[in-house]
Order: C-alpha cells, then structure tokens, then sequence
C-alpha cells in the first residue's frame, strides 16, 4: 500500500515557500510561475499550499538573513520528511549581492541541505519550472529509497 | 452571452496562451541574458571583469605551475548583469541565452566556467608579460606594432633610446665596459 502511494505521489508535489530574506524578486517569479496562465506549474500537477505541514517540495530564496534564520528552522522543521528543497536564485547557495553583508551571517547551506539549485538573479519562470521538474525527480527517488531518517 | 461568445471565438482562433516548456522548448528572446561565456583565446588578463563584478563571481589567480592565469566564474554567484561583458576590451566575456542552468545540489561548486589563459612573452627578453593575442594585435597594436610585443621595462627602454635619438643625446649605454 505505502509502495503504491509513493508512485502515485510524485505525480502532485506540493510546493511551499520560504522567504529567508529575499529581496522579493524571486518570490515574485515564484508567484508568476505558479499564477499566470502563461506559466501555470499547476499543469504539472504542482500545487502551491500554504501550511509547511502539507509541504513535498520546498522553494528557498534569499541569503537567510540573521533576523529570520531561527524562524526559517523552525518553519524548515516542521516540514515532513522526505523534503525535497529547491534554492531559488543565488542568494541561498552563495549570498549573491549580500554576501558578506552586516545582515547575512552564512549562506542557508550551513544549515539546509540544499537538493536542487536554480540560479538566476532571478530565474525565469521555466527555470523555476526546470527545478521542481527536477526535486520532482529527486523525490521519486528517495520514495523509492524509502529514506524517511531524519536529517 | 455576446461578448462571452467573442472571447471564446477569439480564444479559438489565438490558442492556448501558456509557454509549452517543460514539453516544448521556451521562447528565449535573442538578447537574454543568461550565463556568461569566456573565450581564452581573446582575453588579455586586464583583470575589468573582476573589478567590475558586483557580486565577486570572478576570481583570477595565478595558475599552480606558474604558466599563466586561471579565470574562475561561479555561475552560482553571478546576478547576470552583464557588467564584464559590457567592460571588456576585446569581447573575450559574453553573456550568452542559455538559462538552463538548475543542477543537483552536489554539484553546485563545479558549476562554473574555468578557464587557463597562459602568459605571453616579452619579445625581446622573453619575461612574462600579459598575453598579446592576435585579435588585440589587430585591434589596438598597429600605432607600435614592434613596441606593443615587449615587457614594460623594454618598453620604458625602448622609448628613452626613441627620445634621445630625437633629441640628438648621447646616452652611456654600456657603462661597465668603460675602464
């Protein structure tokens, strides 16, 4: 029964998304991917929902600034496991423009491990898409694993 | 019911309005600005793109066995600005349309351009000096094509026999030899 729901499952991933102190340009082409028709991730059985409890596949932006990196833990936390994350633009893998900056203390990798990465400053819709094409992948794979530990 | 019937008839006519890209490719507009491309062959090792990089994707660092130079771009630092491009001198930087760059996390400090610019030669006392390719020979190193190949303490003594031969003054080329 648990074998067959987790072939059926990576067909409708369910996206969430942090803001770890972005600068807002990704988010909003994380909105335009999943809102405008002309984008529309939703045909792609992708489904943006908004408690991180309900979470499959995680969007991360931003450089993790040090006022909100407690309460992204905390939120990354409550994330059932097997989480696929997904860093949007190069804020969370390298800091981009605010690296080194008073407010960033280190990059999210230190403390997320990060699945797949889509640079960009911001990326492209498509390359949002192409990403969770990808963590889709990612998760199949570790269903099939059956890896649940904890990280 | 009449301006609903022409949306659906116009709806009918135009197709449906969502990019086909995962099945399809995208549309990418000729001047997208997606990874930057660097060609060895043209660079001269100014050393602008570094400068000029906002976000510090760039490093040049002299290469282990001395050679020459290695240009390091982090495609997961870079913001796209396209500043290298527009700053340097002989188009070795280019920002090309290619956007797909998503990768798996392991492989995000591999995903980066490097590339080995060897050192040129002074043609007179053979020292290292910045490459001369023969694109930038062309461009800039006709108004002195025998001054632009040296090493810039040939240069220096290249220009000072000019001026005193101008100048008609007797210079002590070899003062060792005198007793």
């Amino acid at each position: 029964m648990l074998q067959f729901l987790s072939k059926l499952a990576p067909r409708s991933p369910w996206i969430y998304r942090i803001n770890a102190g972005s600068c807002n340009g990704c988010d909003v082409e994380m909105a335009t991917a999943a809102l405008i028709p002309r984008y529309d991730v939703e045909r792609l059985g992708c489904k943006y929902c908004g408690s991180p409890r309900h979470a499959d596949v995680v969007l991360i932006s931003g450089p993790l600034t040090m006022r909100v990196r407690d309460r992204v833990l905390r939120v990354f936390d409550e994330i059932p496991y097997p989480k696929v994350t997904v860093a949007v633009g190069v804020c969370p893998v390298s800091g981009g423009c605010f690296r080194d900056g008073y407010s960033v203390g280190s990059n999210i990798d230190h403390y997320i491990p990060l699945d797949v990465i889509v640079p960009g400053c911001p990326p492209r819709p498509q390359a949002i898409m192409e990403g969770v094409l990808k963590a889709v992948e990612v998760w199949r794979a570790r269903l099939e694993e059956g890896v649940c530990s904890h990280s | 019911m009449l301006p609903f019937l022409k949306i659906m008839v116009r709806n009918l006519i135009l197709g449906p309005s969502t990019d086909p890209f995962p099945f399809a490719p995208a549309k990418t507009p000729d001047k997208f600005r997606g990874c930057a491309a660097h060609d060895p062959e043209k660079c001269i090792l100014c050393g602008i793109c570094r400068h000029v990089c906002a976000p510090g994707a760039i490093q040049i660092r002299v290469s282990e066995d001395g050679s020459g130079m290695n240009l390091v771009l982090w495609h997961n630092s870079c913001v796209f600005c396209g500043m290298c491009a527009h700053y340097c001198p002989t188009g070795a930087m280019t920002m090309t349309s290619n956007w797909h760059l998503t990768h798996l996390g392991a492989d995000k400090f591999s995903n980066c351009i490097d590339s080995f610019i060897p050192f040129g030669e002074c043609a007179q006392c053979g020292a290292k000096i910045q490459p001369r390719p023969q694109a930038i020979i062309d461009k800039i190193g006709q108004r002195q094509p025998d001054r632009f190949l040296l090493c810039p303490q040939c240069k220096r003594e290249s220009i000072a026999k000019h001026v005193a031969q101008v100048n008609h003054i007797t210079t002590h080329e070899t003062p060792q030899e005198t007793p």
